[in-house]
């Protein structure tokens, strides 16, 4: 313990120091969430922490007719994270608290004088902006977002099932169990279905975002062509997929091309075909037509982003190669797509990851269907990691097994970018220029 | 001459050629991007009163007689499309407004600011962003409730939700801010302008194309929120947004014969987003292009 | 001018909610941060929201949404002024207001209940079960759910069981399968509503000349150029094969939901003919896979329910007729009779933790699923009654749909309990026949195959 009495007693009751020091706002803050911590400990963390070794042993039983409930394996785990979240939050601001104490008294053993109250203020608008800015945002992601993944990730170490639901029965830790269930083949294991539906994940991801690329492109150069008119009306059919909400224009989509839609009966009617073409139904005809339906959606966006990015290749570039007798498609070849890989290099990359879990597209067309016998825990031929998870959480209240393979996502996405983000050469030169 | 001539005629119709090509390319391209809403409209015309035509699917496309009952019917009070519209209109009010207000400040934070563990926090966000969200809907649901914030207090709850996480959607707008030489700010510190006031009355006023970028963005998401959003507002039928109630017309066996109320509801739906989405399509292209190229 | 309205707009906000929201000292702690966001945002909102408002005149609404979306609701109706306590009753949209009379005639009649404020919402039979099971809290006291669905619940805590004081009352006025629909292990956890959930024929007089084989009605189908509907990746529809051939597929349960004893023949001889007619229905140019009238295009016959009697009435129109459903032949010429499920819908109360109020859920939802408000529902929507009593209304007898159905509830198996995930299983079946991963070019022992596979994954869900 250093410091002088003033500051030994902020060990204990934080912001004394600053205040006896003059400086109140300080002081004032600091105690408050001092008091507002242990007030949160006492009457709410506190118990919830007690318990999340064993998420809670007490059963519930009935009184009579009267149901009395006991422990809430899900509220300990959920607020016991919380809870350990605010101390070590707690800790740190305890920390501040000392250090600056110490800064204080190093300054007026100097002779100098402590910044008063309305600087310290003051200081949050300017030198301090930084702190204003960004304590509400970064508390928010932690309050939203962390806990939140933090929460799914401990459940991947529980039984959390359909049989193990709070508030009627408790759930307790399992540790590796379901990390081997995963990984169990043989008829009833999940292992060849796991690596089934992650197979198709990729492929559907690459397709997803590269045949989007390339005719994303096609589109905004033909459009981009001198001799073609009217060039904002073009670009303003193509965008109304943007603009119409997806629930609306996929599930219409989603019944046009239906065994008994639109689509087939016109073919029918016309005598093209004998039978529906069964377009969601057949596994392989139905991944086909999520990527195509796909780039129905995806054109608009990149022919938007490469149109701008079309602009900005130096035109002296195409001059020089069409002296040199290049034709267009050698222009694209050597000049156009050479730069447009290099300028999107990182953005093709968060396509990539998007698509891996491009949760919308495929649920709103297929949910996953069709199923397959030789598929285990209901995935489906078209399911992606994400919507086969979601579903699981859904129908079969798995939470267990959905939390694993949502860390299976997570790892599959980070492998993915820390393999091919440290290889792109635009990141390379970007962080010079940063 | 001659056969410069010659060659330069063999090369016009070359080019004709070229551009009518490339018009019926166009032309195909938009008939097959315009017709699902086409179709979409033609639906919502079809009446779905059994004495009039049929309103469940049916493998024709342009109704037998045109009719605004599906119209009619939503804005009739027999179901709460009024309120789920009213709501969705709400939450992207509200998202859009608070969601650039939150991404503005931590853009510029971390754009103009260095300070101890920067580098850090954009690292940690980096990957909290890959773990898939759908998971964390369970805590979000239980997390809400214990705000009182579930059910009938939905909406709110909603752009809560929306708001407390956007700040991890900074890239697009902080990329922005970077393009902004700080030479500017460095001139107007030394004339004595605090942190607050460069950022205010300096870095948001030459920000206007982004803002309206993130704004658009924000506003458009939540019309598209089906998940979460029947999550948190699930048996309280006035909380739901047009997206969780009207999907049950398409997949509940309750609601047979809404298919061309569905339609109706949805065009309802499309049309303000799609003019306002028309209205500032440059910005959108603005963003999308820069956001691109920062990655 | 409006993007130009629009962007400064948004500085004027953003300036304004910066000040009135960044003030506030950055060294708080996250316990105090939630509430405090909340404030803050409570403030930006009440500053903009007038601006707003001018902006757009459709966001005129806007700023009431929250306080009156409450009293507007339609599809919802309260009964009662609250004082004892909220009970919350969650029933299909078309029962919503019929519900909301009855709790009213109810209150009238039990007076000493007074005091409760009821509040009926339309949640899906189907969506209740799992909303109930995310947070029972949350969910409804009293809530209707297919039968389907009830090991589930019962499994999660979602549902009590019967009032031993009417117990045997609701054993007796109820006809035998929806009891049996009803208990789980040896415990009656639910009031049985209606006994109308099997399925049977609808079909087009003009089109199908004899609904009694199915051979016929898919050539007069096909004749014709129309479409027969049934919904073979439905582990509901599909059982009418296999159990004609005289498959068994039943599970045993405990009194906590927990599945004990599974009993299924599908890999079998039986099992194979059946799954060889399935296939011959599905590989018929005039098949649709689907059960949904609404859903359903160039429509000459469907397997189907009561609840889309009206819309079968609607389309067919006069040529509007229904049967018991077909037979189907195997490849000896041997006849089988269709035969499947027929379900039940049932009205659960939720575990209370107060005895007053359960009293009073317990009498409601008894008397909801009373004899007399089963006729009045039959009235009203259609729905088959499982009382008995109601059963033998005049009424009821002399519909056309109901007689088709009970004519066709003599060949099937009352549904027992089925754990949730024999459901997607039987889907994965369906879909594998649908997508010609078994069809009539598979050899009978890649057939067989996929029937062990099935019958192994029922097997493993017994635990």
């Amino acid at each position: 313990m250093k410091g002088d009495a003033k500051t030994k007693i902020s060990y204990l009751i934080l912001g004394f120091g600053q205040m006896v020091r003059g400086q109140w706002v300080k002081g004032i803050a600091f105690l408050t969430t001092e008091i507002l911590f242990i007030l949160y400990m006492v009457k709410f963390g506190g118990t919830y922490l007690s318990k999340i070794t064993t998420l809670g042993t007490v059963e519930t039983y009935k009184e009579g007719r009267k149901t009395v409930y006991g422990d809430n394996s899900f509220h300990i785990l959920l607020f016991g994270i919380l809870t350990i979240i605010v101390i070590i939050a707690f800790i740190c601001i305890w920390y501040l608290n000392i250090r600056d104490n110490l800064k204080a008294e190093a300054l007026l053993k100097q002779g100098k004088k402590l910044p008063s109250n309305t600087k310290v203020l003051r200081s949050l608008l300017d030198e301090n902006f930084d702190k204003t800015l960004m304590t509400l945002p970064v508390a928010g992601v932690f309050l939203f977002t962390v806990i939140p993944i933090i929460f799914m990730i401990c459940i991947a170490f529980t039984n959390y099932d359909a049989k193990h639901q709070a508030p009627a029965n408790l759930f307790t830790w399992v540790g590796l169990d379901n990390f081997k269930e995963l990984l169990s083949f043989g008829t009833q294991g999940m292992g060849m279905t796991f690596f089934k539906v992650l197979a198709w994940t990729v492929t559907w991801a690459f397709f997803a975002t590269f045949i989007d690329y390339f005719l994303g492109l096609a589109v905004a150069m033909l459009i981009n062509k001198k001799e073609i008119k009217l060039k904002k009306l073009w670009r303003t059919i193509l965008v109304l997929t943007i603009a119409v909400p997806q629930f609306v224009s996929l599930l219409y989509v989603m019944k046009m091309f239906a065994n008994d839609g639109l689509i087939n009966g016109y073919l029918m009617k016309w005598g093209w075909i004998s039978s529906p073409i069964p377009f969601w139904v057949d596994p392989m005809l139905s991944r086909v037509m999520i990527i195509v339906v796909n780039i129905w959606i995806g054109i608009p966006y990149l022919m938007l982003i490469t149109t701008g990015l079309l602009m900005n290749i130096p035109s002296d570039l195409y001059e020089s190669a069409r002296v040199d007798g290049a034709n267009s498609w050698q222009a694209f070849i050597h000049i156009t797509l050479p730069y447009m890989l290099f300028v999107t290099g990182p953005f093709l990359l968060t396509q990539f990851t998007g698509n891996l879990n491009n949760f919308n597209v495929i649920y709103l067309l297929t949910q996953g269907r069709p199923q397959s016998i030789n598929l285990a825990n209901n995935a489906g031929s078209t399911d992606l990691l994400v919507t086969w998870l979601y579903k699981m959480t859904i129908n079969d209240s798995n939470y267990r097994m959905a939390a694993v393979i949502g860390i299976m996502v997570f790892i599959v996405t980070a492998v993915v970018t820390m393999v091919v983000y440290n290889r792109l050469p635009s990141v390379r030169d970007e962080e010079g220029f940063q | 001459m001659n056969s410069e001539k010659k060659i330069r005629s063999g090369m016009k119709k070359k080019k004709i050629f070229g551009t009518v090509m490339a018009y019926a390319v166009l032309i195909i391209i938009s008939i097959i991007w315009l017709f699902p809403f086409v179709g979409l409209t033609l639906q919502s015309f079809r009446s779905y009163d059994p004495n009039v035509e049929y309103g469940g699917m049916v493998d024709y496309l342009i109704p037998k007689h045109f009719s605004l009952d599906n119209y009619r019917f939503l804005f009739s009070g027999e179901t709460n499309y009024l309120i789920w519209y009213r709501n969705t209109l709400v939450i992207a009010v509200f998202v859009s407004i608070l969601q650039t207000i939150v991404i503005l400040c931590v853009s510029y934070a971390l754009s103009r600011m260095r300070f101890k563990g920067r580098k850090l926090l954009m690292r940690f966000w980096l990957i909290l962003g890959m773990f898939p969200g759908f998971l964390t809907m369970i805590c979000l649901y239980f997390l809400l409730k214990q705000f009182g914030l579930t059910q009938a207090g939905a909406i709110p709850g909603l752009i809560l939700v929306s708001v407390a996480s956007s700040g991890m959607g900074y890239y697009v707008c902080k990329g922005y801010f970077d393009t902004i030489p700080k030479a500017l700010d460095d001139a107007a510190r030394i004339d004595g302008a605090s942190r607050a006031r460069i950022f205010l009355t300096m870095i948001i006023p030459m920000s206007k194309p982004i803002i309206i970028y993130t704004a658009l963005v924000a506003f458009m998401a939540p019309w598209c929120d089906y998940i979460f959003a029947s999550y948190v507002a699930f048996g309280h039928d006035a909380s739901y947004n047009v997206a969780v109630a009207m999907t049950r017309w398409v997949w509940t066996n309750d609601y047979q014969g809404y298919f061309t109320r569905f339609c109706a509801g949805g065009i309802l739906v499309a049309i303000p987003v799609t003019i306002l989405f028309m209205a500032l399509q440059n910005y959108y292209v603005e963003g999308v292009t820069g956001g691109a190229v920062k990655g | 001018m409006k993007k130009k309205v629009l962007s400064m707009l948004l500085t004027a906000v953003v300036a304004g909610s910066l000040l009135a929201g960044c003030g506030g000292s950055s060294a708080a702690a996250p316990v105090q941060e939630a509430p405090a966001e909340e404030a803050t945002e409570a403030a930006a909102e009440e500053t903009e929201e007038k601006e707003e408002v001018a902006e757009e005149a459709a966001e005129e609404t806007a700023e009431e949404a929250g306080e009156e979306a409450a009293e507007e609701e339609k599809p919802s109706a309260t009964v009662g002024d609250g004082s004892a306590g909220d009970i919350k009753v969650w029933v299909a949209d078309a029962v919503v207001d019929f519900t909301a009379k009855e709790i009213e005639k109810f209150f009238e009649a039990n007076p000493d209940y007074a005091g409760y404020k009821v509040t009926v919402e339309a949640v899906g039979e189907g969506d209740a079960a799992g909303n109930m099971i995310t947070d029972v809290e949350a969910g409804a006291d009293i809530y209707a759910f297919p039968q389907d669905q009830i090991a589930r619940l019962v499994a999660a805590g979602a549902l009590e069981t019967v009032n031993p004081d009417v117990l045997d009352a609701v054993k007796s006025e109820n006809d035998e399968g929806s009891i049996k629909a009803a208990t789980v292990g040896s415990e009656l956890y639910a009031y049985p509503l209606t006994s109308d959930n099997g399925y049977f024929l609808y079909y087009d007089k003009s089109v199908v000349s004899d609904p009694s084989s199915l051979e016929t009605i898919l050539a007069d189908c096909e004749a014709a150029g129309k479409s027969f509907y049934m919904e073979i990746n439905s582990g509901w529809y599909q059982t009418a094969f296999f159990f004609a051939t005289g498959c068994d597929l039943s599970y045993e349960t405990d009194n906590d939901g927990n599945f004990t004893k599974a009993n299924v023949t599908y890999a079998s001889e039986n099992g194979l003919n059946a799954l060889k007619a399935m296939i011959g229905l599905n590989e018929s140019k005039a098949f649709q896979n689907g059960s949904a009238i609404g859903e359903a295009t160039n429509l000459a016959a469907i397997v189907d329910g009561t609840w889309d009697s009206s819309a079968a009435q609607e389309v067919f129109g006069d040529n509007y007729a229904c049967a018991k459903l077909p037979t189907f032949k195997d490849a000896s010429g041997k006849e089988y009779q269709m035969s499947g499920f027929g379900g039940f819908k049932l009205l659960g109360v939720k575990p209370q933790t107060e005895e007053d109020k359960l009293a009073v859920c317990d009498a409601l939802a008894y008397y909801l699923a009373g004899g007399e408000v089963q006729i009045d529902r039959y009235k009203e929507v259609g729905w088959g009654p499982s009382n008995i009593e109601a059963q033998n209304s005049e009424d009821v007898k002399s519909d056309a749909a109901l007689t088709a159905l009970a004519e066709q509830l003599t060949y099937t198996i009352p549904q027992g309990q089925y754990p949730g995930d024999y459901w997607t299983l039987a889907t994965s079946l369906g879909d594998s026949v649908r997508n010609g991963e078994l069809s009539s070019s598979s050899s009978d022992d890649e057939l067989m195959d996929a029937l062990s596979k099935f019958q192994e994954s029922c097997e493993s869900y017994v635990q």
